[in-house]
C-alpha cells in the first residue's frame, strides 16, 4: 500500500481494497505513461511524507506527477481519475469530523490537483462500499469494482 | 435452509440464535488447549510450565506454534524445538497470541460468501483489528494489549457462523439497508432477529470465554450500549474503524456501520491525533502481516 506505481507502454495499474483511501490514477495518452497512488491520509505529518510520499494527498499528488514526468510523461497532457474515499455510515456526533478520513482524502486530492492546475476527468468517491480500481494503459479505461455492484467503467482517460 | 423468501422486505425470523449454533455444520471451534492457555496467561498463578503442559496436549496446535515461533518474523538465532522452549524464549504473552492466531487461522481463511468475503479476507480483517486493538490498548493504557489482540481477532466470530445462512441474501439485505437508511447490523437484526455480534457472543459464551471478550464480540458495533463500559470493547470498536477505513478485508457490508466517537473519548484519545494513529496502525499491520506468510 501507499507505493507510487508508474508504467509506460502497456499494462494495468491496480489499487486493491480501498476503504477511505483514494486510488488516484493519471495517464498521458501520447507518451503512454500512467501512474497510480494509494492515498491513505490527507496530509503528511512529521517526516512521514518524505519516507512514503504516496501515502498522503499533499505529498502524493506532486510525487506521482514527478514520477510520471521522469518516465516521459508531459505534465500538461496528464488526465486524472480517482475512486475511493468511502466512509462509515454515521458518526455518532453527527457533524463534520476530523475522523471522516474518506471525505477528507477525496477533498485533499482534488484540492492538490486543482492547486497544480489539473482537473479530474471522473471520480467515484464516498459511500460505504470498499472499492478496487483498475486502469488499463492501452485503452485508458478506468474501472471500479465493488463486492456488490461488480465492475463498472468510470471513464476513459484517453478522452 | 429455513431462511427463505426475504424479497427485500422485513422478515419474520424463522431461525433462532440457538439454531445457528446447533444447525451450522463446520462451526468454528477453539481448541481446548488454546482456551486453557488463555486462562493460564490471565491467571496470576499461570506459569511457563503450566502453559507448556496444556499446549503439549494438542499436537496440531503445538506444531503450528513451533512453525510460527521459528518463522522469519521472530528472527531467532536458534531453532525452537519444543513448546517449553518456545514459552521461555518468546514469553507467555507472545505464546498466548501465537496460540490464538494458530487456532483461528484455519477457519478464518475460508471464504464467507454470505458477507461477500473471498478466501483469507476474513482473516485479513480480523488480524488487522487484532493488531489495531493491541495498538489502541497500548496507547490508551486502558486495557491489556494481549487481551485486546485476542478480542480483535475474535470480534467477528459470529460472521463465520452466520455466513452460510446469508448466502445469496447479501444483495437483498444491502437493498434494505439503502432503502431504509440502516447499518448492516441493523439489517441483520431486522431480517434475522439478531446480528453477527449476538451470534459471536453466544458462541463465545459457549466456549466459556472471559466476559470482557464476550462483550467485545457483543458490542463491537455499539460500544455505548455496553454497561458498565468495557475498554476492551472500545479498543475493538476503534480498531474496527481503522481497519474498515484502511480497506482491509472489506466484504459486501463494506463500511456500513456506525462509529461512536465516545469510545475514543473513553480511551482518553482524541480525533486530533487520529491521522497519526491511523498511520501507526498501518505500519504495525504491515510489520505483523509477516505472520500471515508463516501461519499456514
Amino acid at each position: 500500500m501507499a507505493e507510487i506505481q508508474v508504467i509506460r507502454g502497456t499494462g494495468q495499474l491496480t489499487c486493491l481494497g480501498l476503504g477511505s483511501c483514494i486510488g488516484l490514477c493519471g495517464l498521458d495518452p501520447v507518451s503512454n505513461v500512467a501512474g497510480m497512488i494509494h492515498v491513505m491520509l490527507p496530509e503528511a505529518f512529521q517526516a512521514k511524507g518524505e519516507e512514503k510520499p504516496g501515502k498522503f494527498a499533499d505529498t502524493g499528488v506532486p510525487a506521482l506527477i514527478e514520477a510520471m514526468v521522469r518516465l516521459g510523461a508531459n505534465q500538461s497532457r496528464i488526465a486524472f481519475a480517482m475512486a475511493g474515499g468511502a466512509q462509515v455510515f454515521k458518526f455518532s456526533a453527527n457533524n463534520e469530523s476530523k475522523l471522516d478520513i474518506g471525505t477528507r482524502n477525496g477533498a485533499a486530492v482534488a484540492a492538490k490537483l486543482r492547486e497544480l492546475g489539473f482537473e479530474i476527468v471522473a471520480q467515484d468517491t464516498g459511500g460505504n462500499s470498499g472499492r478496487t480500481v483498475i486502469m488499463t494503459v492501452e485503452t485508458g479505461i478506468f474501472t471500479v469494482r465493488t463486492v456488490t455492484s461488480g465492475e463498472k467503467t468510470l471513464c476513459n482517460l484517453r478522452g | 435452509m429455513q431462511l427463505e423468501g426475504m424479497n427485500e422486505t422485513a422478515h419474520t425470523p424463522t431461525i433462532t440464535l440457538a439454531d445457528i449454533v446447533a444447525k451450522t455444520s463446520d462451526l468454528p471451534s477453539l481448541p481446548a488447549a488454546a482456551l486453557a492457555v488463555m486462562r493460564e496467561t490471565d491467571s496470576p498463578t499461570g506459569t511457563a510450565q503450566s502453559i507448556a503442559r496444556y499446549l503439549s496436549q494438542d499436537q496440531a496446535l503445538t506444531a503450528r506454534i513451533l512453525r510460527l515461533a521459528n518463522s522469519a518474523y521472530y528472527g531467532l538465532s536458534r531453532q525452537i524445538i519444543d513448546v517449553s522452549d518456545a514459552v521461555v524464549v518468546l514469553g507467555m504473552r507472545c505464546i498466548r497470541n501465537l496460540c490464538m492466531v494458530a487456532s483461528t487461522y484455519p477457519w478464518m481463511i475460508k471464504p464467507l460468501k454470505g458477507y461477500g468475503l473471498g478466501p483469507r479476507e476474513m482473516w485479513t480483517h480480523s488480524f488487522a483489528v487484532a493488531v489495531g486493538a493491541q495498538l489502541v490498548a497500548s496507547r490508551s493504557r486502558a486495557s491489556s494489549a494481549d487481551q485486546a489482540f485476542t478480542a480483535g481477532l475474535l470480534h467477528n466470530l459470529g460472521k463465520v457462523a452466520l455466513s452460510i445462512w446469508l448466502e445469496d441474501k447479501l444483495p437483498g439485505m444491502l437493498a434494505i439497508a439503502c432503502r431504509e437508511g440502516l447499518t448492516f447490523d441493523q439489517v441483520e437484526r431486522k431480517v434475522l432477529g439478531f446480528d453477527h455480534c449476538d451470534v459471536g457472543a453466544h458462541m463465545g459464551e459457549g466456549w466459556n470465554l472471559p466476559k470482557p471478550l464476550v462483550e467485545a464480540m457483543q458490542f463491537h458495533h455499539n460500544p455505548n450500549a455496553c454497561d458498565p463500559t468495557n475498554s476492551l470493547v472500545d479498543c475493538v470498536h476503534v480498531a474496527d474503524y481503522l481497519t474498515m477505513s484502511m480497506g482491509l478485508g472489506l466484504g459486501g457490508d463494506g463500511l456500513r456501520y456506525d462509529f461512536q466517537e465516545e469510545a475514543l473519548a473513553r480511551l482518553g484519545l482524541t480525533s486530533d491525533h487520529f491521522d497519526e494513529l491511523a498511520e501507526s496502525f498501518m505500519v504495525a499491520y504491515e510489520q505483523h502481516e509477516k505472520l500471515f506468510e508463516d501461519a499456514a
